[in-house]
């Protein structure tokens, strides 16, 4: 077993080595890319959310001097070659596949989607084409909301599937479902809301497209969670060889689940830019982005509970439909998880789940950090209703449904072992951190003098990676490549094909790297975004601090035994003997014997070895997630809310987590607060808003409110003690943690403000006006 | 087209514009100062913010040709012998970001305002960065990273 | 997301200006802070053919008080209005709404005229203008003309101002002793437009109200006077009731607009929760102030 060395920067809030470059502004975004003779492109998209297209006429814009050219759906569809969504064949979306098409052609679907493309010497001149674009429509009623899509009599978005039902309608039950409701005290049923809304990064999606053609190849400069992804994606659609396309991608101004793939205008512009000759630059621009990147969560539930008058949650029987927008992808996907996730850390005895999607005359569902968030806001908005109902504190009412760690672990009802999982002290920590009594204490004073403060707290568990499965040979989330390699420089270099969009692994992976293989920090580099040069790899599912986390350290470890054995044979002594600290192998004992790494790479490259002789200093390492486990933790949110006007304060903010072992405690806090900050912004002030005839109406920052530092408290992090499950690697991921678990928190919160009026919250949107409406209802009630 | 020439980070440039082009669009994309971001180009965002004349202003809210004959500072012109500026420094060592993309706005933003107001606190700085939207970060980063650089500075 | 092609003059005077108003008429735009105007343009909702920038007029943002009035150039930038001693001193109210006009960066180019020219229910400086019966100073070849606030909105993002003219001053009357001022509004985010808000003043003599003055913004296509309400108030001394009773009377006939922000019904609850809270907290000024 090799040595282990003192662990120095694993653990540390060590300076992330990404700051410098974009603290300066020289961080290289895909827009900052500017390559001779690049062109720009806009689409014309409609404004209709359905409509038949009668006619496209560019020839305007093509006459329209500084355009180069225009193309129509037709055009597009000429060049290039026709295929499903190539994320959505790569992930296996169940469901029937409809047709679709770079460019709208016979039909557009949704206010936002792409009928004719410009392209011309600048932005500008690309808008001013677009202007100059008649497109004829003749209406079709918009299938503006699920209700209307799964009835019968709704127009098919799409004529190849005949009704407008993206997931036909399943069910499954895991436990008795009828014996557990018949043997329940009580049955509680409730409808629950979850609203639209969307990722907003603050980067749009975009691309630069750059043909060779005396190459064939096609260069694409990306923004993206995967440059294999992408690149797959525009290779399939047009029609060329994986190795005739590379992607290569810089630093990515956020995503959130957004940018996976290469969008249909990615592809148009690459095809564009193979049809010209010449680079083409597109990047979305806010209306764009807000109108027509996708949007995320608009669910609802039906929801039934059997619970024992002692406060024993025993079974969940839930229904849901999901509205996936115009083109059916994610939406369709995401079911499948929430039916798993549901039971959460409970002892739930039985569990019934159905589910349907229904495509809409709406922008496409798309993921968002946390997709299947929704089982969450449902399960932990459940149990406070259950708690009022029943007069339980919905702390105690939580601990005292939350399974125990036994030996062999307690299993969710639907199946994986909650093996290690630590809801029970997340919840034991936040009550101490809160003093629970002590609010309701200031709470009952400020109601004297009308001040309406709350307090929710709201658990969860991802499975980030998620346990080993005790059957299976195979890891929680398939298998992690890495290739790692000692420079002559005396550099490790880490190629990963994770793409970091500001999840700082450039840092953490050094961190992780320089600890395991004994070299400082500053000597590690990660090679990301290039597809020339990474493994395959997706950056998404919180996946990375196990399983590419887990990679470098096995990785490093692998390339240490490698770079110990040829030096063995330089230094004249048994590799056992031999270690390497601060960069140098030494004998161990002997610290006159030491050598720098970077001599033992030169010497290796000399080519003075034979054949015998592994002077390779290279790795290609894989990490399958080893034993896995949970993240989880437990939030809570004191609020006040202003009942005359609806105001909601949130006035302190506690996070409990569990993410494992921490890479980079700093990091580790960044992407928790993060994701709380979305959730915040999801209940207060988020909403991709459509009117009844599906007319989009949240298309600017003034219309769709993302919070601000007025919005977002302190959040406070605590970090709970992990069970270690693996002998190495027990980091965890936590990128999704936050944005899955504050909306149920917050909301929690305010029902508990707005308890004197008795009002009960069955929905995830709490602007201000619908505050008072609460209220009122109550009042009136 | 219009020919201007204006002070940017200290260099006198010039160029020649369309009348219609924000001054952001000039900066990127004449001047190849890709450090300033646009994330709206609706006045929103605050991605955007570069100082002109002493005061803050959204480059995606003016005209080129408004800013002949003024100073304008970008996020390129604050580093300090090459190195960090201490506004910089103390965000670094906050970890005030994470995809970097709204960072040349609330440097920009936070620069001018903590030459304005040298002793705000945590509300006051909050309140001053609420026009700049951050995705990634929750803004405690954000804000610590300039409540560090202003107690260092009072610090001397 | 980029501006549409246009053409661009920068005069050297108002004169000059003029001209170019007087020829193009409303196919020119005047370009002031641009804060409301450039997003307009980016968004291909406004295509002047002409843009008439008058940053460059001197003339046009000088501050001035004479005989109970506080004069203010139509360019006068709302952070110097906002840093302004005189401003502050003289018309509180007006000194209480700017630092709510949206964010630092905002006010660096914003200006009182665009501001008041734009004429956006929801801003602030036209309920002020409004609640002081301000006079807008209008200017075309043909000479002055001088337009009293009530006259001023004409409609969502409307004016008078006929297409040759240029707004080139708004005067203020300036407050008298113990008057307490406030303006309160309720939006969705600190900056934001308010959903709803109240500009409130109230004249304290001896105890009793001898002027008081209340306009909304966002209640209605153009700032909303609260005259009943207000003719309710003088003669009596504050109390909780008759603040109470102003609340109701200033709200019983408004009829606002419903939004992605709010209902009307909502915007109706927060317009009278803001007269209450606005009139104890300009009650509350005048004390502070005498
Ligand atoms: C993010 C953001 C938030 C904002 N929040 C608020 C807010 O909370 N409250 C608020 O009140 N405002 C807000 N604003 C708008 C801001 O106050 C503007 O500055 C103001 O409304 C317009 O002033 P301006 O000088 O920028 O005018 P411009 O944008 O230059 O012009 C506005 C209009 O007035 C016309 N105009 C301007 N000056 C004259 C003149 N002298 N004579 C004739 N016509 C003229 C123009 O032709 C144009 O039609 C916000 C703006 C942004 C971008
Ligand atoms: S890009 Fe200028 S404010 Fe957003
Ligand atoms: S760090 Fe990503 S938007 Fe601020």
């Amino acid at each position: 077993m090799p040595e282990i060395v003192a662990e120095r920067y694993t653990g540390a809030s060590i300076k992330r080595s990404e700051d410098p470059r974009i603290l300066t502004g020289t961080g290289r975004y895909v827009d900052d890319i500017k390559l001779p003779g690049m062109l720009h492109a806009a689409f014309v998209r409609s404004p209709l959310a359905h409509a038949r297209v009668l006619s496209v006429d560019v020839s305007a814009a093509r006459a329209l001097p500084g355009v180069v050219a225009a193309y129509t759906g037709a055009d597009l569809e000429a060049m290039t070659v026709p295929g499903p969504d190539v994320l959505m064949a790569l992930m296996g979306a169940p469901g029937p596949s409809p047709e679709f098409t770079l460019l709208a052609t016979d039909k557009v679907r949704f206010v936002g989607d792409p009928v004719a493309m410009v392209v011309a010497a600048d932005r500008y001149f690309a808008e001013d084409g677009c202007d100059l674009v008649e497109v004829e429509y003749d209406d079709l009623p918009p299938v503006a909301n699920a209700a209307f899509a799964l009835d019968p009599s709704s127009p098919p978005l799409f004529a190849n599937l005949g009704d407008n039902i993206a997931r036909p309608h399943s069910r499954s039950e895991f436990g008795d479902v009828p014996a557990t409701f018949a043997q329940a005290d009580r049955v509680m049923e409730f409808h629950i809301d979850v609203h639209r809304h969307q990722n907003v990064p603050m980067e749009g999606r975009g691309c630069v497209a750059s043909y060779d053609s005396d190459l064939g190849v096609m260069t694409v400069y990306a923004a993206t969670q995967s440059v294999h992804v992408s690149k797959i994606a525009v290779a399939m659609r047009l029609g060329m060889e994986h190795d005739q396309v590379r992607v290569l991608a810089g630093d990515i101004g956020g995503s959130f689940g957004l940018k996976i793939g290469a969008s249909r205008e990615e592809l148009a512009a690459a095809a564009a830019s193979r049809a010209l000759g010449r680079p083409v630059k597109w990047v979305e621009d806010r209306g764009e982005n807000l109108t027509a990147s996708g949007q995320a969560r608009e669910e609802s539930f039906d929801v039934r509970a059997a619970v024992s008058n002692d406060g024993d949650l025993l079974g969940l029987d839930v229904k849901v439909v999901i509205d996936t927008g115009a083109y059916p992808g994610m939406g369709t996907m995401v079911p499948g998880i929430m039916q798993e996730m549901l039971p959460g850390p409970y002892k739930l005895a039985a569990l019934g789940f159905e589910s349907t999607a229904a495509i809409t005359n709406k922008a496409s569902y798309v993921a968002y950090r946390g997709p299947w968030a929704s089982e969450t806001f449902v399960r932990e908005r459940v149990i406070d209703l259950m708690a009022k109902d029943l007069g339980i504190d919905p702390v105690e009412l939580r601990l005292r449904n939350a399974a125990e760690r036994t030996d062999p672990p307690a299993s969710m009802i639907t199946g994986r072992p909650l093996v290690g999982v630590t809801t029970r002290e997340s919840l034991e920590r936040v009550a101490q951190l809160v003093d629970i009594p002590a609010f309701r204490r200031r709470q009952a004073e400020g109601r004297e003098q009308g001040r309406y403060l709350g307090i929710g707290v709201a658990t969860f568990i991802e499975a980030a990676p998620g346990p080993r499965s005790p059957e299976g040979p195979s890891g929680p989330m398939g298998t992690e490549s890495m290739r790692l390699r000692l420079e002559e420089d005396g550099m490790v270099v880490l190629f990963t094909g994770q793409m970091p969009h500001g999840q700082s692994h450039q840092t953490t992976l050094a961190q992780i790297a320089a600890d395991e293989f004994g070299v400082p920090f500053e000597q590690v580099r990660v090679v990301v975004g290039d597809t020339a040069v990474v493994p395959f790899g997706l950056t998404g599912g919180s996946r990375s601090a196990t399983m590419t986390g887990g990679v470098a350290l096995h990785g490093a470890r692998q390339l240490k035994v490698k770079v110990l054995d040829f030096a063995s044979q330089l230094m004249e002594a048994s590799a056992m003997d031999l270690q390497i600290t601060d960069g140098n192998v030494w004998v161990r004992g002997d610290p006159a014997s030491a050598i720098p790494v970077s001599e033992i790479a030169q010497q290796a490259a000399s080519g003075q070895f034979g054949a015998d002789v592994d002077a390779n200093l290279e790795v290609q390492a894989s990490f399958d997630g080893g034993e896995g486990g949970w993240s989880g933790g437990t939030h809570c949110a004191i609020v006040d809310v202003d009942i005359e006007t609806g105001l909601v304060k949130v006035e302190r903010y506690v996070a409990v987590e569990d993410c494992g072992a921490l890479i980079n405690p700093a990091v580790v806090e960044g992407q928790i607060r993060g994701g709380v900050a979305q959730g915040i912004g999801a209940v207060l002030l988020e909403r991709s808003a459509y009117d009844q005839d599906g007319n989009y109406q949240s298309a600017t920052f003034m219309d769709y409110l993302l919070p601000t530092a007025s919005d977002i408290p302190r959040i406070e992090v605590d970090h709970l003690q992990t069970v270690p499950l693996d002998a190495d690697v027990n980091f965890r991921g936590v990128g999704e943690g936050g944005m899955i678990v504050a909306p149920p928190t917050l909301v929690n919160a305010i029902e508990d403000a707005l308890a004197p009026f008795g009002v009960r919250i069955r929905e995830q949107h709490l602007p201000p006006a619908r505050i008072l409406e609460l209220i009122d209802a109550a009042n009136a009630t | 087209m219009v020919d201007i020439t204006l002070t940017v980070n200290g260099v006198t440039r010039t160029g020649s514009v369309e009348a219609r082009k924000t001054l952001a669009d000039f900066l990127r994309d004449d001047l190849d100062l890709t450090g300033t971001h646009v994330g709206c180009e609706h006045g929103v965002c605050g991605a955007c913010t570069v100082i002109v004349d002493d005061r803050e202003v959204r480059s995606c809210l003016m005209l080129a040709v408004q800013a002949a004959g003024s100073q304008v500072t970008t996020i390129e012109g604050l580093a300090h012998d090459g190195g960090l500026g201490p506004l910089q420094q103390a965000m670094w060592d906050s970890h005030s970001f994470q995809c970097g993309f709204c960072t040349p706005g609330f440097v920009m933003q936070a620069t001018a305002f903590l030459a304005a107001h040298p002793e705000a606190d945590e509300q006051q700085i909050r309140e001053a960065l609420s026009g700049n939207i951050c995705r990634c970060t929750g803004y405690q980063s954000i804000i610590d990273g300039v409540l560090l650089a202003a107690q260092r500075t009072r610090q001397g | 997301m980029k501006l549409p092609y246009l053409e661009y003059a920068a005069p050297a005077d108002v004169t000059e200006a003029l001209g170019l108003l007087g020829e193009l008429q409303d196919e020119a735009s005047v370009l002031a802070g641009g804060q409301s105007l450039i997003p307009l343009l980016a968004l291909r909702l406004a295509r002047p053919a002409l843009l008439i920038d008058i940053n460059g007029l001197r003339e046009l943002s000088r501050l001035s008080l004479t005989d109970g009035w506080l004069a203010i150039g139509a360019m006068t930038r709302e952070y110097v209005a906002e840093e302004s001693l005189a401003v502050a001193e003289s018309v509180p109210l007006l000194a209480a709404a700017l630092p709510l006009i949206g964010h630092e960066a905002i006010r660096s180019r914003g200006t009182i005229g665009g501001s008041l020219a734009h004429a956006d229910p929801a801003a602030e400086l036209p309920a002020v203008a409004l609640a002081l019966d301000a006079e807008f100073v209008v200017r075309s070849r043909d000479g002055d003309r001088i337009i009293p606030a009530v006259e001023w909105f004409d409609g969502y993002l409307a004016t008078s101002r006929r297409p040759d003219e240029l707004l080139v001053e708004v005067r203020f009357p300036t407050a008298r002793p113990g008057t307490g001022v406030a303006f309160l509004e309720v939006a969705r985010r600190h900056g934001d437009f308010a959903i709803v808000g109240l500009a409130a003043s109230l004249t304290l003599t001896g105890g009793q109200i001898t002027d008081a003055r209340l306009a909304f913004a966002g209640v209605s296509d153009i700032p909303v006077r609260a005259a009943e309400a207000e003719n309710l108030l003088v003669g009596e001394r504050p109390s909780r009731n008759l603040f109470e009773e102003a609340a109701v009377r200033a709200t019983a006939r408004l009829n606002p607009p419903a939004d992605l922000h709010g209902s009307a019904e909502y915007r109706k609850k927060v317009a009278a929760t803001l007269v209450r809270r606005g009139l104890q907290a300009a009650a509350d000024n005048a004390d502070e102030r005498s």
